[in-house]
């Protein structure tokens, strides 16, 4: 393709080829979904280099800002990269974001009801609606919090699903992150960087607002104080600097205007958790964590943990501080748990299911492991506790020694693995080396949990940037969009 | 405000100090030495080494000294703590760790500071570091004047104003020391003498300040008056530490609630406000008369210790944890990183 002869996208959109899966965009070759018809119409005019100075100047933004993230592994020089940006934003109608939106709801309340009960009663596991082992026997499963009574009973206050559309549209949830999902600072920067590069198409499309997503979150931290504190000393804790994740730790700070602190700038006294000042120690209400469980307290977890506070997990228990997210969500977060997730919502609250789950089958039964060991070249195979792309196989694409390597570590360690059909993610066209391409793509809503379950419309579009590639992972190479979500 | 936050604007705004300090004390000395007639190179380098970094360390680096070895050292070497680049690199990291507490503005410039000095040819630098040298000084400047303007002049700002100060008021002091023992040694009248005396000057941005204030009359004594005395001169020591004692009365305030762990002699407030009576009313002749160079080493040395009082009220609480180190740091490091949910 030549650039000087092109005049406008049209062209470059014109050659783009559905390739047989789901699209966001278009219905049929040339033929995009009627809620894509402006932006259609608006990029078809758009003169490409244009388009390409746009985007150039975004990445530059997000460089100097320093909205990035570190890879590690490389070597010690240019480990920052900038998490790549699309300029082409996904669309979702009122209609389909208002049946989201009620699935999750319904989801996380099941969830959380989930935690509070294997903690407590175990009513599930009595009435044998989830097998005994699977419960005790997940890594993140914390006997530290059994009998443990939190603000509200909520265990996961702020909670990352992560939504995938198969072959005929339906969204399905493929996990739910309980734990501390990152990447909402990227949700509300792509948000900024389309509103400074594409004012007027924005402005044209009715597109609902997200930026109060930091005031929810603050109302959440704030609703789950210990002892209704009417002004609660919420702070954030972060491992540090060298945490891939630091600017959205520093972001979310900044933007609720509260402390960020790591854990040296903790200390516990009388089972109270303060911060250490230049004016002596203040009290500490809520702390919303970004550091995993095994970190929090060397006496209570991992007494190697340079990043913690000794006697947190007292403070904890004494119920004079809140962590958001709770100790122990983890459980919930396995993988081979979620399977279970649809049976929760019936056994909790008698209710069907909205959304639905990927089919899923598990090491732990056995025609479910008799049938993953003989499909392998069929299905991705993930062990239950990574996340972040990780410890997966994807059988197709797979070579056979690494075929070989998950079929032995699945005879060796059933529970640890799970299996599912692979899923043809659905595809939207998407920006890179001058063309327009179809890249697989998912959509990781935030939804909070404190007095009330809010959920700002939106979330963040992943999608994998390597050519018929699934994996949307940060970590692996994938990039981001705009999510625009329609007003009614 | 955290003791780890305040402790991180001081050394940012020490670092971006020194930075700006060593590249101003380097080109004066590239553009002097163009003007001196046989000048041995080594010689003319040397205290100027010790001033911006550690002569011995250089000389086990490097074999000898020259413009581009002394550039590389000055300017990149990663082993040389005091090198600008390095220095750039904590101010960035201590701004990192503190961005919550900065202006976006002030984390953005020195962001691009940094990426832009990452992202300059390194080799043409030490040939011809004057383009180098301009955006360091520049962006030095400017993150004061961004500073002042969009972040609230609170605890915070007090402290990077600290750092600041105290950082100038030693690099003026070094210079001085460097400088002088050299002049005095040169027989009264040689052109060289003046040579020395405006490089000086320049170093600490002194000269058409001086100039304007002592006339024609450029002495040895009377440029050692200046960079020490001066009230009104930004870089002079004095000026330095009555912004450092305004800074630190402005932290310590009223306040009598505050737990402290120094015993009440060893304040900053009283170190600092002992030195600034000192220099108000100092006769500069009481000095000559003994020894300018004694009396340079011994405020430096009181500066100092004045500066561990601010450490040890401020930054540090009760409970002391030992930095990590070796092992220990890359231990936490990678305990850092965790997966990503």
């Amino acid at each position: 393709m030549s650039d000087a002869a092109v005049q406008s996208l049209k062209s470059v959109l014109d050659q783009y080829e559905l390739g047989g899966f789901f699209d966001e965009m278009f219905s049929t070759p040339h033929q995009p979904h009627p809620h894509y018809q402006t932006l259609y119409g608006q990029l078809s005019d758009l003169n490409p280099q244009l388009f390409d100075e746009r985007r150039r100047a975004a990445d530059a933004s997000f460089l100097y800002q320093g909205i990035t993230f570190t890879v590690y592994g490389d070597n010690d020089d240019g480990i920052e990269r900038i998490f790549p940006f699309d300029l082409i934003p996904r669309i979702i109608p009122h209609r389909e974001w208002a049946v989201i939106e009620k699935g999750l709801v319904q989801r996380v309340t099941a969830l959380n009801q989930f935690l509070w009960d294997i903690y407590h009663d175990q009513r599930i596991i009595r009435e044998k609606r989830i097998p005994t082992e699977l419960v005790f026997g997940a890594k993140h499963y914390r006997r530290e919090m059994i009998g443990l009574n939190v603000p509200q009973q909520i265990y996961s206050h702020i909670i990352g699903s992560d939504l995938i559309r198969d072959d005929h549209g339906n969204y399905l949830v493929l996990e739910d992150n309980l734990r501390s999902p990152s990447g909402v600072s990227y949700m509300l920067e792509n948000r900024q960087a389309m509103k400074r590069t594409f004012a007027r198409m924005f402005a044209r499309y009715g597109v609902r607002a997200i930026d109060h997503y930091p005031q929810e979150l603050l109302n959440t931290l704030h609703s789950v104080a210990p002892h209704h504190e009417a002004d609660p000393n919420v702070v954030l804790l972060t491992p540090g600097i060298y945490n891939s994740a630091y600017f959205e730790h520093s972001f979310l700070a900044r933007q609720m205007g509260i402390e960020i602190v790591e854990g040296r700038d903790l200390v516990v006294h009388d089972n109270k958790v303060f911060t250490r000042t230049v004016r002596g120690l203040k009290q500490v209400d809520v702390i919303y964590r970004r550091i995993d469980d095994e970190f929090l307290d060397p006496l209570g977890f991992r007494s190697d943990s340079t990043l913690g506070v000794a006697g947190l997990l007292n403070a904890y228990r004494a119920g004079n501080v809140t962590l958001a997210n709770a100790i122990g969500t983890g459980v919930a977060d396995d993988k081979a748990v979620y399977a279970y997730v649809p049976d929760m919502i019936r056994f909790y609250l008698a209710e069907e299911p909205i959304l639905q789950n990927v089919p899923t089958y598990l090491g732990l039964r056995d025609d479910d492991r008799q049938y993953m060991l003989e499909h392998l070249d069929r299905l991705v195979v993930k062990s239950v506790n990574e996340s972040g792309g990780y410890g997966m196989l994807i059988g197709p694409h797979a070579t056979h020694a690494e075929r070989e390597k998950f079929y032995d570590m699945i005879v060796a360690n059933p529970r640890n693995f799970i299996a599912q059909p692979v899923i043809s993610l659905s595809r939207h066209p998407t920006y890179f080396d001058g063309e327009i391409h179809g890249c697989h793509v998912d959509l990781r809503p935030y939804i909070l949990c404190g007095e009330k379950i809010t959920l700002v419309p939106g979330g963040l579009t992943r999608v994998a940037l390597k050519r018929g590639s699934l994996v949307v992972n940060s970590s692996q190479g994938g990039g981001s969009k705009d999510t625009w979500v329609l007003q009614e | 405000m955290l003791s780890r936050v305040a402790d991180s604007l001081f050394w940012m705004s020490r670092y971006i100090e020194r930075a700006e300090n060593i590249t101003r004390i380097l080109t004066i000395n590239f553009n002097a030495l163009l003007d001196m007639p046989m000048v041995d190179a080594a010689k003319s380098w040397r205290p100027l080494l010790a001033i911006s970094g550690d002569l011995s360390l250089y000389e086990d680096l490097y074999p000898e000294i020259n413009v581009r070895n002394v550039m590389d050292y000055t300017l990149w070497h990663v082993g040389n703590p005091n090198s600008v680049i390095n220095c750039i690199v904590r101010v960035r990291e201590n701004a990192r760790s503190v961005r919550e507490q900065i202006s976006s503005e002030m984390w953005e410039h020195l962001n691009r500071l940094y990426h832009h000095l990452r992202s300059m040819n390194r080799d043409a630098t030490r040939r011809s570091p004057h383009e180098f040298f301009t955006i360091v000084r520049d962006g030095s400047h400017a993150f004061q004047g961004i500073t002042n303007t969009t972040m609230p002049h609170g605890e915070g700002y007090e402290f990077i104003q600290l750092g600041k100060y105290i950082e100038r008021a030693g690099m003026t002091l070094r210079a001085l020391d460097s400088k002088y023992a050299t002049v005095n040694a040169l027989p009264e009248g040689l052109p060289e003498a003046s040579l020395h005396l405006i490089a000086l000057l320049k170093s600490c941005s002194a000269f058409e300040a001086f100039r304007k204030s002592n006339g024609s009359q450029l002495q040895a004594s009377r440029v050692a008056e200046f960079l020490l005395l001066s009230s009104e001169f930004p870089r002079a020591v004095r000026f330095c530490l009555q912004h450092c004692l305004d800074s630190v009365n402005a932290i310590s305030g009223k306040e009598s609630d505050v737990i402290r762990t120094v015993p009440d002699r060893q304040t900053p407030q009283r170190l600092f406000g002992k030195l600034n009576a000192e220099l108000e009313y100092l006769d500069m002749q009481d000095v000559l008369d003994q020894s300018l160079v004694d009396y340079i080493n011994d405020l430096f040395a009181r500066i100092n210790a004045a500066g561990d009082t601010i450490t040890r009220s401020f930054f540090s609480t009760q409970v002391i944890l030992p930095p990590p180190r070796g092992m220990a740091a890359l231990q936490q490091s990678h305990q850092q990183q965790q997966q990503q949910q």
